[in-house]
């Protein structure tokens, strides 16, 4: 499948934090066939593993989180839903919204929200607090906790569509594109005679602390990590972001980074005319996996290429397919330069 | 058929202004049935049917075909669209939708910076509308300008959806539901001798019914519209306005019309003899094309007939069906009762 195909498939699965199993099915049956080993970890984290046979090999992990924010039913009033959030929602975007609930089988519900016929300017001017906010599911206060019970997650209700040329939009794009990403860039690796063990790790929970990738990395003990996330693109409202969608991968620097790692990969994105960007790090967090993966066990070798991305967490975020063949072509020149 | 009929007209466009893809195919369902069709320069279809018997008094029926949306002020150098709002709109109901700009149906979104770069102040507060701005994807203002143009109306995402217990969501509802009411008697036989008004611009003042009404000159006016609900969990008592399952609403007065008590009370007489659930608005808020049709030439008499919306005037409007079904049953038993 090509790489928007793919990404596009992967932003229509549902699969908020904790609540990843669709996402995780679908990746592992798509890498069958690619992969000398695929395993799932206690907390879900989808590993495939292409061994290289040659001793003293390295093994160099590939990570993106398969997560997405969304919300969790924590009860119903007169048939309306109640929730709470997982992950980092933008309670801006909630009213009027469309949404799925992932019952069984699932439920279609809209936020509603207040006419304006009844309020008051200052009232239209002030976000609404999510505690305000009820999921419409058209159904009794019996049949709602009944149908959706309490710890039913929930998350938007919106596809992925070409914008513009050469651009997606829709929701999970964050991280799902950059699933996308690695997947190609693995299958693309998993072909060829390389100097590496890879490992493709589509980690969950990312959106509520890094929490798969910690355990994941734990147990894989790689020798080096790529983490591939997406960062914020610049918007006319949002000048003081540190990338431009569609001027390439965004090769990030600071302490959460490898700096030799780092160097490499822009090295090598020059030297094979790959587009790329230079990205800012401050701080010791990166706000991706890298965060904790770079302290598992006795630390870890890594990097961190991030897709820009406009309008982060909500259900439409929108991407450059240019910026996500940058970094699959960087990763893929860089793994396969690597030596025994 | 009355659902069908509805869900179609909802997936047209017809922002205030550009209600010409509603008339188009209204026309086409009405041109093999009517006696006689009018169209004026403000873009209304008066459509005039011959029934059983011819009525003393002049009888019309009205809806408008406009809905509310936008409308693109300028595009920025780097690509953007400014846009203001045609029709009144909460402006928290815009933000993160994905849109249709202009005749191309060009997709855009909404968009603005991530939640993560705002302050706490930030998220607490909508943006103005003259800070939003609409995403198609352009790179700059050339590419823009290729596909879209400063005054392109811009319409809300068209999908339909039936969910839970009857219920209907879809852009438009306020007042496609009165449009399909309308081609429904049209291609039906009728009672007595009836004009069908289907008026543009009600969204920004009721601009096609002023006309529209000195054109046809009724004695007795019935207004199909979609109304004002407010039954969300949060709001009390009369606050609600009306209730989705509660029947139609017969309103006493909005903001714009007292309507004539008489036929007011031959309305709830039908309803109440024919098993059809009604109730009223229980709060003095909105507006119909009434104010105008009631106060036009020697004045006629007006009453209105609506069905609850919830989310009225955003993207995701909600009706309960069987509801919309009554309103059709009652125009119906209206101009019986008028052929008497």
């Amino acid at each position: 499948m090509e790489l928007a195909e793919l990404t596009k498939c992967l932003s229509g699965l549902s699969g908020p934090s904790g609540f990843e199993e669709s996402v995780r099915e679908y990746i592992s049956s798509y890498l069958h066939h690619a992969a000398d080993e695929i395993r799932t970890d206690a907390l879900g984290n989808m590993i495939a593993i292409k061994r290289c046979g040659k001793l003293g090999a390295k093994m160099i992990l590939l990570d993106a989180h398969m997560d997405e924010i969304g919300f969790i039913v924590t009860g119903a009033k007169d048939g309306f839903l109640s929730f709470g959030m997982l992950g980092g929602v933008d309670q801006r975007m909630l009213p009027a919204r469309e949404v799925m609930v992932l019952s069984d089988p699932p439920l279609y519900g809209v936020i509603d929200t207040m006419p304006p016929h009844v309020l008051t300017v200052e009232e239209k001017s002030k976000a609404i607090e999510p505690d305000k906010l009820f999921i419409d599911v058209g159904l009794t206060q019996e049949e709602a906790l009944k149908a959706a019970p309490q710890g039913t997650p929930v998350v938007y209700a919106a596809g992925c569509d070409d914008l513009g040329q050469g651009q997606l939009c829709g929701k999970a794009l964050d991280d799902r594109a950059c699933a996308a990403v690695i997947i190609k860039a693995f299958e693309r690796l998993a072909a060829q005679e390389l100097n590496a063990d890879i490992c493709c790790l589509v980690s969950t929970q990312e959106e509520v602390g890094h929490r798969g990738a910690t355990v994941a990395a734990f147990g894989l003990e790689p020798d080096i990590a790529i983490v591939v996330d997406v960062t914020h693109g610049r918007t006319p409202d949002g000048k003081e972001a540190l990338t431009d969608c569609g001027k390439g991968a965004a090769i990030g620097i600071g302490p959460n980074i490898n700096t030799a790692l780092a160097r490499q990969l822009i090295a090598m994105a020059e030297e094979k005319k790959i587009p790329y960007q230079p990205e800012a790090v401050p701080g010791g967090n990166s706000g991706t996996n890298a965060h904790a993966i770079q302290v598992a066990r006795t630390g870890v070798v890594t990097a961190l290429i991030s897709l820009p991305l406009k309008y982060m967490h909500t259900p439409v975020e929108v991407v450059h397919i240019s910026d996500m063949e940058a970094i699959v072509d960087l990763i893929a020149a860089y793994v396969e330069s690597l030596e025994v | 058929m009355m659902l069908d009929t509805l869900e179609t007209l909802c997936c047209l466009e017809g922002v205030s202004g550009g209600e010409d893809e509603v008339r188009d195919y209204i026309l086409e369902r009405v041109l093999p049935h009517a006696d006689e069709i009018r169209t004026d320069p403000l873009g209304n279809l008066m459509v005039f049917k011959k029934g059983a018997v011819t009525p003393e008094k002049r009888v019309m029926l009205c809806a408008h075909m406009d809905e509310v949306g936008l409308i693109v002020t300028h595009i920025t150098e780097d690509g953007y669209l400014r846009f203001d709002q045609a029709g009144g709109i909460d402006r928290r109901v815009i933000i993160g939708k994905k849109v249709f700009v202009g005749p191309g149906r060009i997709l855009g979104v909404v968009g603005s910076k991530a939640v993560h770069m705002t302050t706490a102040e930030q998220r607490k507060k909508l943006p103005e509308i003259k800070d939003m701005f609409i995403d198609i994807g352009a790179k700059d203002k050339a590419e823009a300008e290729k596909q879209v143009h400063i005054g392109d109306l811009v319409a809300f995402d068209d999908r339909v959806v039936r969910f839970g217990d009857g219920f209907v969501k879809a852009k438009a509802i306020d007042d496609r539901v009165g449009c399909a009411t309308m081609v429904e008697l049209i291609e039906s036989e009728l009672p007595c001798d009836c004009w069908f008004a289907f008026t543009t611009q009600e969204e920004v003042g009721s601009r096609g019914a002023t006309v529209a009404a000195r054109s046809i000159q009724p004695d007795v006016a019935l207004v199909l519209e979609g109304t004002t609900a407010a039954d969300i969990p949060g709001t009390e008592g009369a606050g609600r306005v009306c209730l989705l399952g509660s029947g139609v609403v017969l309103p006493f007065m909005d903001r714009g019309t007292i309507y004539d008590k008489d036929l007011r009370a031959t309305l709830i007489r039908l309803a109440e003899e024919n098993g059809i659930p009604w109730q009223t608005k229980s709060m003095i808020a909105g507006g119909t094309d009434g104010s105008v049709v009631q106060r036009s030439g020697a004045g006629a008499e007006v009453a209105a007939l609506s069905v609850a919306v919830r989310n009225i005037h955003s993207p995701a409007c909600v009706a309960k069906i069987s509801e919309c079904e009554d309103q059709l049953k009652l125009a119906r038993l209206f101009l019986a009762e008028m052929a008497k």
